[in-house]
């Protein structure tokens, strides 16, 4: 959210970083920015997302205008070089977060920063995400029997065109700002403080625009396709809603199921399941499409966002009047990834995307899609139902998938002390 | 290329010349222990919804007939329950199923709907070239199946030279109806997949047909393993024919075809990436512009008096691409291995074809076709 949730003025948090308290400038650290008006004062490198708490931020933070994910292979010879790795992000991630005075350092020696920030790294409304992959739990850490119930290298969906090159990962670093700049400043530092537990295996940047950002609830963002994306997507103020659609439950099991077996580990509670998909957008084809195709492909109508028939962005559509798909198509997008029905409730899924556009490809054609991110609290309930459903849908003439993969989101860190993956290390 | 579910074909009739896309208002039907009421109904050609009601003490199953043959039908229609129907029906005559099978049959009329946007062809204007078209399709999909299966045989025979020859000759049959051919996802993926669809690429246990017997043939030089994978592609390619004999091509599949073969070119021929063992990606090539050009010299007709600046301008661009691979023919009617361009010379295949992509794109329109 590009507005601060707190009234420090540039000048106080300056202060407050010069003498070294750059934390505690903030005052506490509570609940979303998303109600806070928005300080005149500011240009959002102030607005700061708290590290601390049941959650990691960056889930059901608002989408700042900036994202990066990084996935990343371990490299760590043991147990306890992965729990120094997960320290030592843990600390980046409280300090980049929180911004404050890069240390000077002899200036013999490589600076201590990147310094594409300046002296001072500003917050800019940061979140750093810590996301784990189903390779984690080899052999390699003894941690075989922790991995959470569902989590596995991405299934191949029918139309994907999977590079293996921009798949899976032991870890995935998930990086928003409201700038490109603070995003790579963030990796550029993890990558400084973890020379030899780490190796990189793939990277994408994201963005929105900023000033559909800015009036987010008011404004959709629309994809590379020109669509309004993420009209219905779930409302992250609805606790109930995260709570039961997105957060891992301490026990959960299988819906009717009261086997042990299928219970996710007692670490788990309070992660969510993270998919990661690197959808390509074939944009010239696109563009050369009937706009009325395009708007049945969808079930939207391209320049309101409304459902078809419908004038109103927000209408709900009403398939229940429609049942031989006359004005909503079956096979329309919208429509199939949610019915909206009683028995594909439990699909809903928190969605968090970002465009990318990335180069050319090699027939000479734009190589630009959706950096497609979300979240739920079962993998198979959620993102693989849906894509299931969505899977020959006319739209696929026009994307392909080629990327991704499927993570957990640790969960939070409570108090300062504590570190990302605690609970994965020392319980397992 | 991916593309509708082969269940969108069970539209047997034609969706020709609607240019509205607003829903049609239901038209009533109820069903009762002796028939429908009413027992005649007249309709506008397109689409049409039908809301059925049974209110007879049986499951109901309504079907809307012409001579023998189903139309459309809506299945286990509960008593008391309401369903609807959508329909896209052309002018004629046709008959309703009305409960128990000795109740009298319903009639249905369609009556030619007024041309709803001033410009667009007449409908039934469509019904020659489809009808040619689909004599094309079938051509060509006969001479794929007949040269598929002499490939598959000189690969079974470990004659690799022959295997070789006949590997462009049999896949340009595939390419120039690829529009139709790949409404059947699951052939087109079984037969025309490529290594970069899967994550381990080559070593994917999943990589078959076409491309499979490719990087066999001329990557290793052999035909050691490939039997499998050449028995899978003739019983995919036999399987496409008999799909395709039963199958009625929607105008708006027809026309969007010409663009569709172009935007094939222009996304993955030019790079390279389709024959990247053989190096035969220029018989594609040609064969998809072939397949585009057929399409459009089919409907050229319904368009020429009312733009005859598209038709001159796709015709020239047509022959511009044409002149461009006359460059590349070789003595025995094939085409150079692509390799031999350069990347100005592929660059100066971009510039034609986006210019059709971009005209070709209007076709459907220029035809009113949704």
């Amino acid at each position: 959210m590009a507005s601060c949730p707190f009234s420090t003025s540039r000048r106080a948090l300056l202060r407050g970083l010069a003498a070294g308290t750059g934390a505690a400038a903030f005052g506490s650290t509570q609940g979303r920015a998303a109600d806070a008006t928005p300080s005149a004062a500011s240009d959002g490198t102030l607005d700061r997302q708290p590290f601390h708490g049941p959650h990691q931020a960056g889930i059901v933070t608002p989408q700042p205008a900036a994202a990066l994910v990084v996935a990343l292979d371990v490299l760590a010879e043991d147990r306890g070089e992965l729990a120094k790795l997960f320290r030592i992000l843990t600390e980046r991630f409280v300090f980049l977060t929180a911004g404050g005075p890069v240390p000077p350092l002899d200036p013999r020696l490589p600076p201590a920063d990147s310094g594409i920030l300046g002296p001072q790294v500003l917050p800019d409304n940061l979140t750093a995400t810590l996301s784990v992959g189903a390779s984690l739990f080899d052999d390699r850490y003894g941690l075989e029997g922790a991995k959470p119930r569902r989590l596995r290298p991405m299934d191949r969906f029918p139309n994907d065109s999977l590079d293996g090159k921009l798949c899976h990962g032991d870890l995935l670093l998930q990086f928003c700002a409201n700038t490109a700049e603070t995003n790579l400043h963030a990796l550029r530092d993890v990558i400084r403080h973890t020379p030899g537990l780490v190796a990189l295996r793939w990277k994408l940047e994201g963005m929105l625009p900023p000033h559909v950002v800015k009036r987010q609830g008011q404004d959709t963002v629309r994809n590379f396709l020109g669509f309004k994306d993420g009209t219905a997507n779930l409302d992250t103020r609805d606790d109930a809603l995260m709570h039961r659609q997105v957060w891992v439950q301490p026990g959960s099991t299988e819906p009717g199921s009261g086997e042990p077996d299928s219970r996710e580990p007692t670490w788990a509670a309070g992660g969510s399941y993270q998919v990661v998909r690197i959808i390509r957008n074939f944009v010239e084809r696109w563009d050369r499409t009937p706009l009325r195709e395009q708007e049945q492909i969808f079930g939207r109508h391209k320049d309101s966002g409304a459902p078809l028939g419908e004038t109103d962005e927000h209408a709900l559509p009403d398939y229940a009047s429609d049942p031989a798909g006359t004005r909503t198509p079956m096979d329309a997008h919208i429509r199939l990834a949610n019915p909206r029905t009683k028995e594909t409730a439990s699909s809903l899924i928190l969605r968090r995307g970002y465009n990318y556009s990335a180069g050319i490809t090699p027939s000479g054609q734009l190589d630009m899609g959706l950096l497609f991110v979300c979240y739920q609290s079962d993998l198979d309930a959620g993102f693989v139902a849906v894509q299931n459903r969505l899977n020959g849908e006319p739209l696929e003439e026009y994307i392909k998938p080629v990327g991704g993969g499927y993570f957990y989101a640790l969960p939070g860190v409570k108090e300062p002390g504590g570190f990302l993956g605690q609970g994965l290390l020392v319980g397992a | 290329m991916t593309a509708r579910r082969p269940a969108a074909l069970a539209i047997l009739l034609l969706a020709a010349g609607r240019a509205s896309a607003q829903a049609p208002e239901p038209v009533a039907v109820t069903v009762t222990d002796k028939g429908c009421e009413p027992a005649a109904l007249t309709v506008p050609a397109g689409k049409s919804v039908f809301r059925i009601s049974n209110k007879s003490r049986r499951v109901l199953e309504w079907e809307i007939l012409q001579g023998t043959m189903i139309v459309e039908e809506r299945e286990n229609i509960i008593p008391g329950f309401v369903q609807s129907l959508s329909a896209t029906l052309q002018p004629g005559s046709y008959e309703m199923t009305c409960g128990l099978l000795s109740n009298p049959k319903g009639t249905l009329t369609v009556t030619a709907a007024a041309a709803t946007t001033a410009g667009t062809p007449d409908p039934m204007a469509l019904v020659g070239p489809l009808a040619a078209y689909k004599l094309y399709v079938m051509g060509e999909v006969e001479a794929f199946h007949r040269q598929t299966a002499a490939f598959v045989a000189a690969i079974k025979a470990g004659t690799i030279a022959e295997a070789k020859a006949l590997y462009p000759v049999a896949r340009r049959h595939y390419e120039r109806i690829e529009p139709v051919a790949s409404l059947f996802n699951d052939l087109d993926k079984s037969m025309d997949v490529r290594a970069d669809d899967f994550e381990k690429k080559e070593a994917d246990p999943g990589f078959t047909g076409f491309h499979r017997l490719e990087k066999g043939l001329w990557a290793d030089n052999s035909t050691n393993g490939l039997a499998p994978h050449a028995d899978r592609l003739l019983a995919d390619a036999t399987e496409l024919k008999r799909r395709i004999a039963d199958l009625t091509i929607p105008p708006a599949k027809m026309a969007g075809g010409a663009a569709g073969l172009i935007e094939e070119v222009a996304a993955t021929k030019i790079s390279g990436e389709e024959d990247r063992y053989s190096r035969t990606d220029l018989w594609d090539f040609h064969a998809n512009v072939e397949g585009s050009r057929k399409i459009f010299d089919l409907l050229r007709p319904l368009v020429a008096a009312r733009d005859p600046d598209f038709v001159a301008r796709t015709e020239k661009n047509f022959s511009r691409v044409d002149a461009l691979l006359a460059k590349y023919r070789t003595e025995d009617g094939g085409f150079k291995p692509y390799d031999h361009l350069s990347d100005r010379d592929r660059n100066a295949l971009k510039g034609p074809i986006t210019v059709l992509a971009e005209d070709l794109s209007t076709l459907r329109g220029k035809l009113g076709l949704d």
